[in-house]
């Protein structure tokens, strides 16, 4: 009795929260597996894929959307601008040849990361035939997983050029952390890998929110257009429990769905390579909302390309912004012109921002510099410093406590600086008094 | 017990010739000698023991140390090093598991270092992984490795050196990617290990496949629930190791307890050698035991020992003396630093020349009180444990420890930070009113001679374990072959498959959550299932945390709950949501749960007869696995100062029930009927008896007193039996238990923790020891009829408790 009551009382092993227990017990007859397994490949249109290592399933489909667009060299550049120069330029090279291309996307069971957390579906795709050849590879369990991983090391052989949306961060670390458990199968070398969350997150975040790649399609791919409908979707966060469930001899319609979800994001995210190839490939803008062009400005001033950069900015207060974004926008455009050493268009832009309330105090330091360095005339640029300081404290009253270190706080000191040397350059008499009289009352 | 004045004075007037007027060592003497003249009877200063200058014995560098690695510790100022380190070097290069047990300030560091940095230069893929207890002393580390990696630069031309780093929750991220690929040394701590590096091993491949040395510095701290988990986390460490193909040896550094050697054993499993010589020189030490003077004798009321440390920190101050002050708590640490900056007034416009160091304080603010303490420009020092360990602060001329610091251990390395290694320094330990620090100032020879200590811990804990199991697992799946600890490991993962934890195939168990299980797994902590402390009073905010058991008795309805120093009234238990919503208040009481516990033996894993000189002598002991079922009935007001009861409350909060380990005592019915006592006072003897037997138990386990849970109940016909029927009992029932006659009762000490943490069969082993301590902890006391300090306050007993626990401890033959 005691070891019984021992096991049973463990907080350790209490069954996972929400989860009742299945009655598949080890010593329980194994359902019927290979039954199982053939109604998932029969769910997903898969065949058994056979590598040195054993078997996996396969699915294969394609796709007449979305279709291989035009790829414009500037949206290269830019996409492979990533770290030191030399591999910039390798990527650069390797990205060249859109046939080296695979598009990749996986579905795991978590979203934890580390060493505990399968990739169970990878989904790859390319171009082919003007259209989108999507294959997906599936383990029915754990075993799978070394012949899951063989043949995907081919495809990568084949097509070393990784296309993902968030993978530098999340799908490739996860599936060089499977390679590396194997011990046995090298982790594939990648010649270049283009990222699509930051300049999507660059360029939408602030329209959309959320940049999730089905906010993307909805929103950005227009999707209904396409033909695309994501009814019955499953949801994201339920995907790694369907596998579970399915793995503990559970339905395999849930993973099913799965299996379609997946393939819809690798369609969204070549589809939403062609729309940023666009977007990051033209000078000129003639088309799409003020608010994206002002996140594309700031992605491309990010990649060092202050000229389109500013011309992005230009346009996206063309098209019209949003008061506070405009505000700032116009920040923007004045301190590229500053940075171009054009000081007197940038104190015009400057002066018109003395109208923002959240720009005022930066206008004012910067109208400050440009009246005390550029026009010598440090009256004015006294008046200016004042007027910044006024505002700074109005703005962030706190700061006068020194409870906090914000940007404000040190714009305030370098005001209040600014304001005793201005002081003492135009009042050389009274000055170096007053501040001794400061001095010892500090 | 006190020594003799004419034994203390000599012992403090005794000085050595050379020694000039006005010099540190003179101060001292003068400040002791002033304690000394104010208590003539010796109540006040109950040990003053002299410790001589002890030269450096040194040994020559090994003949296979790299000549560069070797003149980088010359130019350090090292030209030998002393002999205890060239033994340890020896034997950690020879391939050996050691364990290094030596004093505070005896240059422990170069043991290993020596060693691992010489594999290095020797072969540049060599890598060694550095554990410590706090993030502080990797800190400290770093600094005396970036010192002789610079050296070894500067050496020769070829900048051939190591990459040393240390890895925590404060690495930035950016940073993580060059530590695992460059960090020949990484320096981390258990924690981090746990959660940051073992799930992520595949990022650590370098370092796995060529782990060589793992080293363990102030291993003693690993000991209990800490120990307990950290065992288990070097069973994963080691089968990630494995995995990659290496096998690392371990390198530990103890400070002195009573078994370096069987604690490093149990935590790393393998077969170690104790190396406990000691080559370093030190410097002479004066060490002082200070109990403040009675207020109140008949109730054991001392003055206040904060107070009292307070004065004593100021004589010294007031002398120049550069002085450091411990305090147990937070709250302390704030208080003794208002009193001693109050009464060392500065200059307005100077800087402040007594600062506090806590937990808490910026890192940059950390660094500069260090510097300032090394330079000289900070006089004094209050500080928590925080400076305890290792960090470098040169060497001060006095400590004064307010309180006990709880174990010897503990006390002998907050004393080396005074004066170490040449110079002569003072340290004073000023006791507080709890029965440990009673029982250690009255009886100095405990303190002084041998330590008694043992550090236990219990890997297969199966709380503990299953935690790391699934942590295991989600790192490796886990192979029909693979060990992790004494049990049967298939059989668990089947367990945890069937609760959806795990998933079979192949004979591999994989892990089948979303979670990721480190996270839920506190190393601190026997269980995850934690109460939320959220304070109500303004903004909603979350202060704290408790852990399962200690809810019920913390942060019940209207109980006062203290945190960081403030009183908050606890309005509301959410017993489902785990929360306890609380108010700030400020109240002159505190509360005190009424608890009734009852014990059900299990199994008897052993049963003796309790003398084993007298064995006719009627009564066993034992040790077991028990049912402990507890439920909080109502709660005490308790005065501040008085500790009059004001008040009580009752309470429904749903029972406890734990599975876990006991050591028990049984007083046979012809040893209880013999004693000539009413029933009542037969009875509080007990409970008193019971009281003091777990004041000692602390003191020989190195645990808190919340590590162990005291119940006295009938001795059970047959284990497993109903000894005792398990009901619910009134407040009312619960406050009379002590007039209930037991028949055969069995006093417990239980592990309070589910499924026991290793202190059980411990305390069976030295029964007898604890016996003995016991009856001279109640006999040494000054009070009448019990205290605090010794069979529990008087109050609450009957009159003759303290009279009747000790006839029990005579019957028993202790």
């Amino acid at each position: 009795m005691a070891s019984a009551d021992k096991f049973s009382r463990l907080a350790a092993l209490r069954p996972v929260n929400g989860m009742a227990p299945r009655e598949v017990r080890t010593s329980a007859p194994a359902p019927a597996l290979d039954e199982h397994e053939s109604e998932l490949a029969r769910l997903i249109g898969a065949s058994v894929a056979r590598t040195k290592f054993g078997t996996h399933l396969s699915v294969s489909n394609w796709h007449s959307t979305p279709e291989l667009p035009d790829i414009s060299a500037a949206a290269l550049d830019l996409l492979c601008n990533h770290g030191d120069a030399v591999r910039c330029r390798k990527w650069r090279a390797a990205a060249e040849n859109p046939e080296k291309w695979l598009f990749l996307d996986t579905e795991t069971t978590g979203l934890a990361g580390g060493t505990g957390t399968y990739a169970f579906l990878v989904g790859i795709g390319w171009w082919d035939a003007g259209g989108l050849q999507v294959e997906q590879l599936v383990m029915r369990d754990f075993s799978d997983e070394y012949s899951l991983l063989t043949e995907l090391a081919a495809r990568i052989a084949e097509r070393p050029v990784l296309v993902t949306f968030n993978g530098k961060s999340f799908d490739w670390p996860l599936l060089e952390s499977r390679y590396l458990m194997t011990r046995t199968i090298r982790v594939p070398q990648l010649a270049a890998h283009l990222d699509l969350l930051h300049p999507a997150r660059a360029v939408w975040k602030l329209r959309l929110g959320s940049v999730r790649l089905v906010e993307l399609e909805r929103h950005v791919l227009d999707a209904p257009r396409l033909g695309w409908t994501r009814e019955d979707d499953v949801p994201s966060s339920q995907i790694p429990q369907f596998y579970f469930d399915y793995l503990r001899g559970g339905p395999a319609t849930p993973l099913a769905g799965v299996v379609r979800h997946n393939r819809m994001d690798l369609r969204g995210l070549a589809a939403l390579f062609g729309k940023l190839n666009s977007l990051l490939g033209t000078p000129h803008h003639p088309d799409g909302e003020g608010l994206d062009l002002f996140g594309l400005s700031r992605y491309l001033q990010r990649r060092g390309q202050a000229g389109r950069a500013e011309s992005a900015c230009a346009a996206a207060r063309d098209r019209g912004l949003p008061e506070p974004v405009d505000a700032q926008a116009l920040y923007q455009l004045a301190r590229m012109a500053k940075r171009r050493k054009e000081f007197a268009r940038a104190a015009e832009l400057f002066t018109e921002l003395l109208e923002d309330p959240q720009f005022c105090a930066a206008a004012c330091e910067e109208l400050a510099i440009f009246q005390q360095s550029r026009n010598k005339d440090p009256r004015k640029a006294l008046e200016f410093a004042r007027r910044g300081l006024r505002e700074a404290r109005r703005r962030n009253p706190g700061a006068m406590l020194r409870t906090g270190r914000t940007a404000e706080f040190s714009r305030m000191a370098r005001l209040e600086k600014r304001i005793a040397r201005l002081e003492a350059r135009l009042a050389p008499v009274d000055a170096p008094l007053l501040n001794r009289v400061r001095e010892a009352a500090r | 017990m006190a020594e003799s004045l004419a034994v203390r004075r000599a012992n403090i007037l005794e000085r050595q010739p050379e020694a000039k007027r006005g010099s540190a060592i003179e101060r001292v003497q003068s400040v002791l000698q002033g304690f000394a003249e104010r208590d003539p009877e010796g109540e006040v200063l109950t040990a003053v023991r002299r410790f001589p200058a002890r030269a450096a014995v040194h040994a020559d560098w090994p003949d296979w140390v790299t000549p560069r690695l070797r003149d980088a510790y010359v130019a350090k100022g090292i030209a030998r090093p002393y002999s205890h380190q060239a033994l340890a070097a020896e034997a950690v290069h020879g391939g050996r598991n050691v364990v290094i047990v030596t004093p505070t300030a005896s240059g422990k560091t170069l043991c290993y270092n020596l060693p691992v940095l010489d594999a290095i230069l020797k072969n540049d893929d060599t890598r060694a992984l550095y554990l410590f207890p706090t993030k502080a002393l990797a800190q400290d580390q770093l600094a005396e490795l970036y010192d002789l990696n610079q050296r070894l630069e500067r050496g020769d031309g070829a900048a051939q050196s190591f990459g040393v780093f240390t890895y925590d929750g404060d690495t930035p991220s950016d940073a993580r990617r060059a530590i695992r690929e460059r960090g020949h040394v990484v320096l981390t701590n258990p924690d981090m290990l746990h959660t940051g590096i073992l799930p992520h091993h595949t990022k650590w491949t370098r370092l796995f496949e060529n782990l060589q040395y793992i080293v363990m510095d102030e291993l003693h701290t690993y000991r209990g629930v800490f120990g307990s988990h950290l065992a288990n986390v070097l069973r994963r460490l080691k089968r990630i190791a494995k995995f990659y193909g290496s096998n690392p040896r371990f390198v530990c550094c103890s400070a002195t307890i009573a078994n370096p050697g069987e604690l490093a054993e149990r935590l790393i499993e393998d077969e170690v050698d104790v190396l406990s010589a000691n080559g370093a020189p030190a410097g002479e030490k004066t060490f002082v035991f200070y109990n403040p003077p009675a207020v109140n004798r008949a109730l054991g009321i001392r003055r206040s020992y904060i107070n009292e440390s307070s004065r004593v920190a100021q004589e010294f101050l007031k002398n120049d003396l550069q002085t450091m002050v411990f305090a147990n708590s937070r709250l302390h640490t704030e208080i003794l630093l208002t009193y001693l900056q109050q009464a060392n007034p500065q200059f307005p416009g100077t800087p402040e020349t007594i600062r506090g160091y806590r937990g808490g304080y910026l890192p940059r603010e950390r660094r500069e009180i260090e510097r300032g303490l090394r330079d000289g420009r900070i006089r004094g020092v209050v500080s928590t444990s925080a400076l305890e360990l290792g960090i470098d602060v040169g060497s001060l001329d006095a400590t004064v420890m307010a309180g006990y610091p709880g174990t010897i251990a503990a006390t002998w390395q907050r004393a080396g930070r005074a004066g170490r290694r040449s110079g002569s320094s003072c340290a004073v330990m000023v006791a507080s009113s709890a029965p440990l620090d009673q029982f250690i100032v009255r009886h100095p020879d405990y303190f002084f001679g041998n330590t008694p200590e043992h550090a236990f811990i219990q890997p297969d804990n199966l709380e503990i374990l299953v935690n790391h199991l699934k942590c295991a697992a989600f790192e490796l799946p886990i192979a029909p072959e693979d060990r992790f600890g004494d049990v049967d490991v298939q059989d668990l993962c089947a367990r945890l498959a069937e609760a959806g934890y795990l998933h079979r195939v192949a004979g591999h168990y994989h892990w089948t959550q979303e979670a990721y299980p480190a996270d839920a797994v506190s190393l601190r902590a026997v269980t995850s299932d934690n109460f939320i402390i959220i304070d109500v009073t303004g903004q909603p905010d979350v202060i704290g945390e408790v852990d399962f058991p200690s809810a019920l008795t913390t942060v019940h309805e209207k109980a006062i709950y203290l945190h960081g120093g403030e009183q908050y009234h606890v309005e509301h238990l959410d017993f489902k949501e785990r929360k306890a919503y609380v108010k700030k208040v400020d109240v002159d009481y505190y509360t005190d749960a009424v608890r009734h516990t009852q014990v059900r033996v299990l199994e008897i894993a052993a049963q003796e007869p309790s003398s084993v000189a007298h064995p006719a002598i009627p009564a066993l002991k034992a040790h077991g696995d028990v049912l402990v079922r507890s439920q909080v009935v109502g709660f005490k007001k308790i005065k501040f100062f008085t500790n009059e009861n004001i008040g009580d409350g009752r309470l429904e909060l749903p029972e406890n029930e734990m599975h876990t380990t006991s050591y028990w005592l049984t007083l046979e019915r012809e040893l209880v009927a013999a004693l000539p006592f009413t029933i009542s006072e037969r009875q509080s003897g007990m409970f008193g008896l019971l009281h003091a037997m777990a004041s000692v138990a602390t003191l020989l386990l190195m645990c808190d007193g919340r590590d162990l849970g005291t119940a006295i109940g009938e001795r059970p016909p047959k284990p497993g039996a109903e000894g005792e029927e398990f009901r619910v009992v009134t407040l009312e029932e619960a406050r009379n238990a002590v007039n209930k006659e037991f028949f055969e009762p069995n006093l417990y000490l239980y592990d309070a923790y589910p499924g026991g943490i290793g202190f059980s069969e411990p305390l069976f082993r030295a029964h007898e020891l604890l016996l003995a301590k016991t009856r001279e902890l109640i006999a040494g006391c000054g009070c009448d009829a019990g205290c605090p300090s010794c069979v529990g306050p008087a109050g609450d007993l009957a009159t003759r408790a303290k009279e009747a626990a000790l006839l029990i401890l005579e019957r028993l033959g202790a």
